[in-house]
C-alpha cells in the first residue's frame, strides 16, 4: 500500500505552517548542561495560533505538546477541507512523549509529598492523552494509536497507516510526530552520549495527511526493525536494512549525532544534505519524509531511500518514489 | 480494500506472569480458587498515599542470566521476558537454547509506563546530583529497551510497534497484530503487553482517589475503586494456514477486533457506554459472530464507579441479560494497565479451552443491569466464543473476539 500526501501541518522553531517543516529549524534558546551550553530549537508558545487552543474547555490543562499537535493536525485538515473526518485515523509517534508534565508531576511527588501531587496533572502525563484531546476537539472518528519508541517509531507509524488503509479501516490517516522539550532532556541526552557533535534538540509537531496513492509522489516499501546495541552494530543494522532496497537508489541524508559517522561509511550516493545538526527525533523523521517527497516531486531523483536512524536501538528505511 | 480472502488468525502460543502466578497455569488455578493478589507493596514506596496496597508480582528468576545483568533491567522487562518465553515455547518457536527459530519476528506490544522506575531513578539521581549510572537508567527507561531485551535474549529482531493507548493498549496491540496478518503485511506476530508498578503511576491513581481502600469490587454497587497491579502476557498470532502447515498447536482463533475513541472526557467514559458498545459490535461484525454466540466476556471492570457503570450499560445493550457471562479478573489480579488486555486475552483463551469461567470475586451487591451475567464460583459453560474488553484514559476502547480451536 503506497501512501500519498494530501496535505501537511507543522509547528517547529521555524514557525507555524507547512513551510516550517522543511525550513531550517533555528535555535531559539540555550540550556546549560554541567556548564556546557546546549542550543535548542523551541516553540514560541505565546504564538496566538497556539494560544487559541487554550480556549477549548478540554484543553485548558493540556501539556505543551498537545497544543503543538492540535495546531499541526488542524493545519493538515485545513489543507483538505472535504475530508470525511469520521473516516480519518490518526497515529502519533513519540520518542519522549509528555515530558514536561511527567517531570513536573514526579517533582511534586518527591518534593511536596505523595499526597500533594496534583491529581489533574497525572492524566496529562499519559502518552495518549494529547492525541485523545486532538481527536476529541477536531472530531476525528477513525482508528487512533499513540506509538512510542526510538526515532524509528515514525517509520512504524507510517506502516500502521499502510495497514489501516490496506484493510479499509479508514479512508485517510494523519501520521503525526510530536516532541516537547524539557531541560532534563539535556541531561538524558548527555547521559546517552547523544550530545557529542553539537546535537541541538528541537520540539514541535508535524502532521502528514496521507491517503492511498493513485499517482504522483508516494511513500512505498518500509523496512523496519533492524536492531543494534552498539554503534558498530548500528552500521551493520543499517547495511542489513538498506539491502532491502536497490543499491543504486540514492539515500536521503538523515543522520545526526553519532550516526553521521556510520552513514558516511555506507557506500551509497547521498542526496539532500542536512544543513544544521538539529534533532527533533520523530519530528526530524517526519521532516525527512517531507524532504524526500519534495526531492522526488522536483525531479531531482525519481526515487530516494529514507533511512531512519533510531539513535538508540533500531534502524528503518523506506522508499519514496515520484 | 484487500481483494484476497481474509486469512483466519490462529493463536499458537501464550504465556503470562501475574501477581497470582509466574505462568498461565498457576494464574488460572489461583483465579479459580477465588484468590486475590491484594497485599502490601514492597516493589515501590507508597508511604503517604491514601491507599498502600496493590497486586505485586514476584519477579521470576532467570537461571541462564546472571543476577547482576538482571538487576540492570527494568522491572517491566523482567516481567515480560518469562511471558515471552512461555508463548514462544508453546508455539514451538524456541530451540533447545531458548533462541527463537525465526531470525525475524514482528512484535506488536503495549505498555503505558515502559521502565518507569528507571526514569524515576534518573530524575532522583539528577536532583541529588548523583551522576553514577545515569546512562544505564536512561537506556532502560524507554520502551525500546524492553522490546530490545526480548530481541537480545531470544535472538531475533524485526519490526516493533509499541502502542501506548493507556489501559486499552493490550487489546489494541493484539488487534493490531491481527490487522497486520489480515493486511498480508506479515503472517506471524508476537504480541502482548507488560507493566510494572511504579511510584509515579501509583501515586497518580491514588491522587485521583481511584484506588480501592479495601477489596476491589467490580460491578458491585458498593465499588470504591481499582486495585493497581503488574504483570505481562504475550501471545503468538499466526496466519492459520501457516500454523497448520508447520504443525503448530492451535489454541484458538482471533475472530474480530473493534476499537473506538470515546471523546466524552479524558479519564471518564461516556456514561451510556456507547463508544464501548461500538467497539464490541465492530469486533462481532468483523468476526461474523452474533452476540448470542459469545458465551463469556472478560470485562475491563476496574471497580471504579464510572467505568463499571458505563461498561454495564454497553454490555447489557449488546449481550442482553443473562445468556452471556461476565466477569472482571482485575479484582483478583489487579489492573495491569498496558498489560491488562493481553493478560485478559490469555484468560479468554483458557476459558474457551477449558469451559471454566473466571469467577467474579468480592461481589456483595451486584449491579442490577449485569447481576445475572456475573460469573459465580465454579461456573462452567460450553463456550464457542469469548470477548475481552478494555477501556483506557484518553477514551481508548478495544474489544477482541476469540473463538475456540
Amino acid at each position: 500500500m503506497n501512501l500519498s500526501l494530501l496535505s501537511s501541518g507543522g509547528v517547529t522553531s521555524a514557525g507555524l505552517g507547512p513551510d516550517a517543516i522543511t525550513a531550517p529549524w533555528p535555535v531559539t534558546a540555550t540550556h546549560s548542561h554541567g556548564g556546557v551550553p546546549v542550543q535548542a530549537g523551541l516553540i514560541e508558545q505565546k504564538d496566538p495560533s497556539l494560544l487559541r487552543w487554550q480556549k477549548e474547555p478540554r484543553l485548558r490543562r493540556a501539556s505543551p505538546i498537545t497544543y503543538f499537535m492540535i495546531e499541526a493536525v488542524e493545519q493538515a485538515l485545513q489543507g483538505a477541507p472535504h475530508l470525511d473526518r469520521g473516516r480519518t485515523g490518526v497515529v502519533a509517534s513519540f520518542f519522549l512523549g509528555c515530558l514536561v508534565y511527567s517531570v513536573r508531576f514526579y517533582r511534586q511527588i518527591t518534593e511536596e509529598g505523595r499526597r500533594f501531587a496534583s491529581p489533574v496533572l497525572f492524566p496529562e502525563t499519559v502518552f495518549n492523552s494529547p492525541l485523545s484531546h486532538v481527536v476529541a476537539t477536531l472530531g476525528l472518528g477513525g482508528p487512533v494509536y499513540s506509538q512510542i519508541g526510538d526515532k524509528t517509531c515514525w517509520a512504524s507509524a507510517l506502516r500502521t497507516a499502510q495497514c489501516w488503509l490496506a484493510n479499509g479501516d479508514c479512508d485517510h490517516v494523519i501520521v503525526l510526530a510530536a516532541e516537547e522539550f524539557d531541560p532534563h532532556e539535556v541531561d538524558a541526552l548527555h547521559s546517552g552520549g547523544l550530545l557529542r557533535g553539537g546535537l541541538q534538540p528541537c520540539e514541535g509537531a508535524i502532521a502528514l495527511l496521507l491517503g492511498p496513492s493513485a499517482n504522483g509522489p508516494a511513500i512505498g516499501a518500509i523496512a523496519d526493525g533492524y536492531d543494534f546495541r552498539t554503534r558498530r552494530e548500528g552500521l551493520e543494522a543499517a547495511e542489513r536494512c538498506l539491502a532491502e532496497f536497490a543499491p543504486h537508489t540514492p539515500l536521503l541524508d538523515t543522520a545526526t549525532a553519532w550516526t553521521r559517522t556510520s552513514a558516511a561509511t555506507i557506500g551509497r550516493s547521498i542526496i539532500g544534505p542536512k544543513a544544521v545538526p538539529t534533532e527533533g527525533f520523530t519530528l526530524s523523521a517526519a521532516a525527512d519524509t517531507m524532504r524526500a517527497l519534495d526531492i522526488v516531486a522536483s525531479g531531482q531523483s525519481p526515487e530516494v531511500i529514507v533511512p531512519v536512524w533510531g539513535l538508540t536501538r533500531h534502524v528503518a528505511a523506506y522508499r519514496v518514489t515520484a | 480494500m484487500s481483494a484476497t480472502p481474509t486469512p483466519q488468525i490462529a493463536i499458537t502460543g501464550l504465556g503470562c506472569v501475574t501477581a497470582l502466578g509466574a505462568d498461565a497455569t498457576s494464574t488460572w488455578e489461583a483465579l479459580h480458587a477465588g484468590r486475590s493478589a491484594r497485599g502490601p507493596l514492597t516493589a515501590i514506596v507508597v508511604d503517604g498515599c491514601r491507599v498502600t496496597e496493590g497486586a505485586e508480582a514476584s519477579l521470576p528468576s532467570w537461571p541462564s542470566w546472571p543476577e547482576k545483568r538482571l538487576r540492570r533491567l527494568s522491572r517491566s522487562t523482567r516481567l515480560a521476558l518469562p511471558a515471552v518465553r512461555q508463548a514462544l515455547s508453546e508455539a514451538r518457536l524456541l530451540d533447545a537454547n531458548d533462541r527463537c527459530l525465526l531470525p525475524r519476528l514482528e512484535m506488536s506490544v503495549s505498555t503505558t509506563a515502559c521502565g518507569m522506575e528507571k526514569g524515576e531513578e534518573f530524575l532522583r539521581a539528577l536532583w541529588s546530583k548523583t551522576r553514577t549510572g545515569q546512562s544505564a537508567r536512561v537506556a532502560q527507561y524507554q520502551s525500546q529497551a524492553q522490546t530490545g531485551a526480548i530481541h537480545d535474549l531470544f535472538g531475533f529482531d524485526g519490526p516493533v510497534m509499541t502502542v501506548a493507548n493507556a489501559c486499552a493498549g493490550g487489546g489494541n496491540a493484539i488487534g493490531h497484530a491481527a490487522d497486520l496478518i489480515r493486511s498480508g503485511m506479515t503472517d506471524i506476530v508476537l504480541t502482548g503487553g507488560y507493566e510494572a508498578l511504579s511510584e509515579l503511576v501509583f501515586t497518580g491513581f491514588d491522587g485521583l482517589q481511584s484506588l480501592a481502600p479495601e477489596a476491589c469490587r467490580p460491578f458491585d454497587r458498593g465499588r470504591r475503586g481499582l486495585l493497581l497491579g503488574e504483570g505481562a502476557a504475550f501471545l503468538v498470532l499466526e496466519n492459520a494456514d501457516r500454523a497448520r502447515a508447520r504443525g503448530a498447536n492451535i489454541l484458538g482463533y482471533l475472530a474480530g477486533y473493534g476499537q473506538t475513541t470515546d471523546t466524552h472526557h479524558l479519564t471518564q467514559p461516556a456514561p451510556d457506554g456507547a463508544p464501548l458498545e461500538r467497539a464490541m459490535r465492530r469486533a462481532l461484525e468483523q468476526g461474523r459472530i452474533s452476540a448470542s454466540d459469545v458465551g463469556y466476556v472478560n470485562a475491563h471492570g476496574t471497580g471504579t464507579p464510572f467505568n463499571d457503570g458505563a461498561e454495564a450499560q454497553a454490555f447489557h445493550r449488546v449481550f442482553g441479560a443473562g445468556q452471556t457471562k461476565l466477569s472482571s479478573t482485575k479484582a483478583a489480579l489487579g489492573h495491569t494497565l498496558g498489560a491488562a488486555g493481553a493478560i485478559e486475552a490469555v484468560l479468554c483463551l483458557l476459558a474457551l479451552k477449558s469451559g471454566q469461567l473466571p469467577p467474579q470475586i468480592n461481589l456483595l451487591d451486584p449491579e442490577p443491569l449485569v447481576a445475572k451475567a456475573l460469573v459465580g464460583h465454579g461456573e462452567k459453560a460450553d463456550l464457542s466464543a469469548a470477548m475481552s474488553v478494555n477501556l483506557g484514559f484518553g477514551g481508548s476502547n478495544a474489544a477482541v473476539l476469540f473463538t475456540r480451536a
